[in-house]
């Protein structure tokens, strides 16, 4: 059975079906790449498995568990991790705050340390950081306090929106590394990117999302080798 | 006289500031976590006060004695917090919450809604009169002598206002709670993304705020010694006022806020006339705003494009 499992799933803003019927799958430990373009619905699609977008039909299970309709916060406690489009770390509160605010879920403290201290170790620049306020850190290191914010939280599946969006190639190098050793903790990523190069590279699987729809799935290389995948979202051909 | 009626003007000034400071939390609270003014609040402190004032007869504390009747203040600052913080939580669940993905005007219309109803059962519950509240603390100075007046009364407010104000700041600065209602202001869906139960964040804020506001009304009643189920409207017009002054949304700036319009009105009232007060106030919070339009300690807000 998969760790998630989507089905039929219809969702959208006021006349806007942004979703449209969408199904897929991952498995325990599985990393799967969302590829599409600008407006497709890849965001929409991360947002509806949060719980922030309403379903509007189809369903969305999690661990053998239906998830559908229920609020954000006790989908999150479930075990989803979501590192949102556009990072969305608090501004306002300092680095230690915001980490400290991606286990929220967890009550023991000394655990909470233990957790803060290794996604820390994951990005050692936070550290030094820790009393900053997250508005001033840089774009790069804004995306590393959001994927270790929501790394604190222990997810079993973490989804990743557009992580690498506007970071200098070096940064995203480090970002793309941290995402593969996360299959190796055993937590399954579902990463939306438009870098799709990179991330059919780093995928077991894929899927490509065209307005709404899933049109094409399979595993990296053979979404990477695939002509109107080369085509459209390579810069190919 | 001139110097030593300087200070008692201040001093009446730094009481009613702190008074209106308290009642302004309630505002800068809310509409920093929802970005909602809420409209009631003012009216919620009037049926505060009608409830301590149905307490003050019921436990019969004009009567009591010196002991008994501080152990009454506390027990009114307790209770009447509870059920205005209480109440404040019902409104929001039925009234606001619904209407939580609304356009921001369908709350805001409400509010007023809620604040006319809350003056009715004000005037069911006072009467269409102003009511006298009992005189519960002596008004010998404290000082002794013909110079500078400190009364007891003056003393009780700064007593219930300072600690509530530093607890208040120490529980958003320092709880998980706090933590979470800065998250929430900041940001809420982020905030639900981490586990965050924002309804129940809300709630909280309305509870304290209310909480707060209970308080105030005790005071009100105990300071001001007149309640009328109209006096809802002009409190919560300078405490908004003075949320706005110092920022709304933010807490030190209402409590500023609240501060500097106390001595203003105090000093205009003393040195200029009383019928100028409302006047110069609005003045001042006018010309404030045109050179700071996010008040005294605001943050000025970008808007994202």
């Amino acid at each position: 059975m998969p760790m998630l499992s989507v089905r039929e799933l219809e969702a959208g803003y006021g006349p806007i079906r942004a979703l449209d019927g969408v199904s897929l799958e991952v498995d325990e430990g599985e990393l799967v790449a969302i590829i599409g373009a600008n407006g497709a619905g890849k965001t929409t699609l991360l947002m509806a498995i949060s719980g922030v977008v309403p379903v509007r039909s189809g369903t969305v299970e999690f661990r053998g568990q239906s998830i559908t309709g229920l609020p954000t916060h006790e989908i999150v406690r479930l075990g989803i991790g979501h590192a949102p489009e556009g990072r969305r770390i608090f501004p306002r509160l300092s680095v230690r705050e915001n980490l400290q605010l991606g286990g929220f879920t967890q009550p023991d403290r000394a655990q909470l340390q233990r957790d803060i201290d290794e996604a820390c170790g994951l990005f050692p620049v936070l550290g030094d950081r820790m009393a900053q306020m997250g508005g001033t850190l840089s774009g790069g290191e804004q995306q590393m306090l959001a994927l270790a914010r929501a790394l604190v939280g222990r997810p079993k599946l973490l989804l990743l929106d557009e992580p690498s969006l506007g970071l200098a190639p070096l940064i995203v190098a480090r970002i793309f590394e941290v995402i593969a050793a996360l299959a190796a903790r055993g937590i399954a990523v579902v990463l939306v990117e438009q870098n799709a190069r990179a991330a059919l590279k780093l995928a077991d699987r894929g899927y490509v999302l065209e307005t709404g729809r899933i049109t094409l799935s399979g595993t990296g290389a053979q979404l990477a080798n695939d002509r109107r995948v080369r085509e459209a979202y390579l810069g190919e051909g | 006289m001139s110097v030593q009626f300087f200070l008692q003007q201040c001093l009446i000034g730094l009481t009613n500031g702190a008074l209106i400071a308290l009642v302004a939390l309630g505002y800068t609270m809310v509409y920093g976590i929802i970005g909602l003014i809420n409209f009631a609040h003012g009216d919620l402190i009037m049926l505060g006060a009608c409830l301590a004032l149905t307490l003050v007869g019921a436990l019969g504390l004009a009567a009591a004695g010196p002991a008994a009747t501080w152990m009454g203040i506390i027990l009114l600052v307790v209770l009447c917090g509870l059920f205005c913080g209480g109440l404040n939580v019902a409104v929001d669940r039925l009234v606001y919450k619904p209407l939580r993905t609304a356009p921001k005007l369908a709350p805001l219309v409400s509010a007023i809604g809620v604040s006319f109803i809350f003056m009715n059962v004000g005037l069911f519950w006072l009467g269409p009169s102003d009511r006298s509240f009992p005189e519960l603390l002596p008004s010998t100075n404290l000082l002794g002598g013909e110079g500078l007046q400190v009364t007891w009364k003056d003393l009780l407010v700064l007593l219930v206002v300072a600690p509530l104000m530093v607890g208040l700041t120490l529980l958003v600065r320092t709880t998980r709670l706090g933590r979470a209602m800065r998250a929430v202001c900041q940001d809420p869906t982020a905030a639900a993304l981490v586990g965050i139960d924002v309804d129940r964040v809300i709630a909280a804020t309305f509870f304290i705020g209310g909480f707060l506001g209970g308080a105030a009304s005790v005071i009100y009643g105990l300071y001001i010694n007149t309640i009328g189920f109209q006096m809802g409207f002009q409190n919560g017009l300078y405490a908004f006022t003075a949320a706005v002054l110092g920022g709304i949304g933010s807490i030190p700036g209402a409590v500023l806020g609240g501060v500097v319009i106390g001595l203003v009105r105090a000093l205009s009232s003393a040195y200029v006339s009383e019928r100028w007060t409302g006047g110069i106030v609005f003045a001042i919070l006018i010309v404030i705003l045109v050179f700071r339009p996010e008040g005294l300690l605001g943050k000025r807000v970008k808007e994202k494009v």
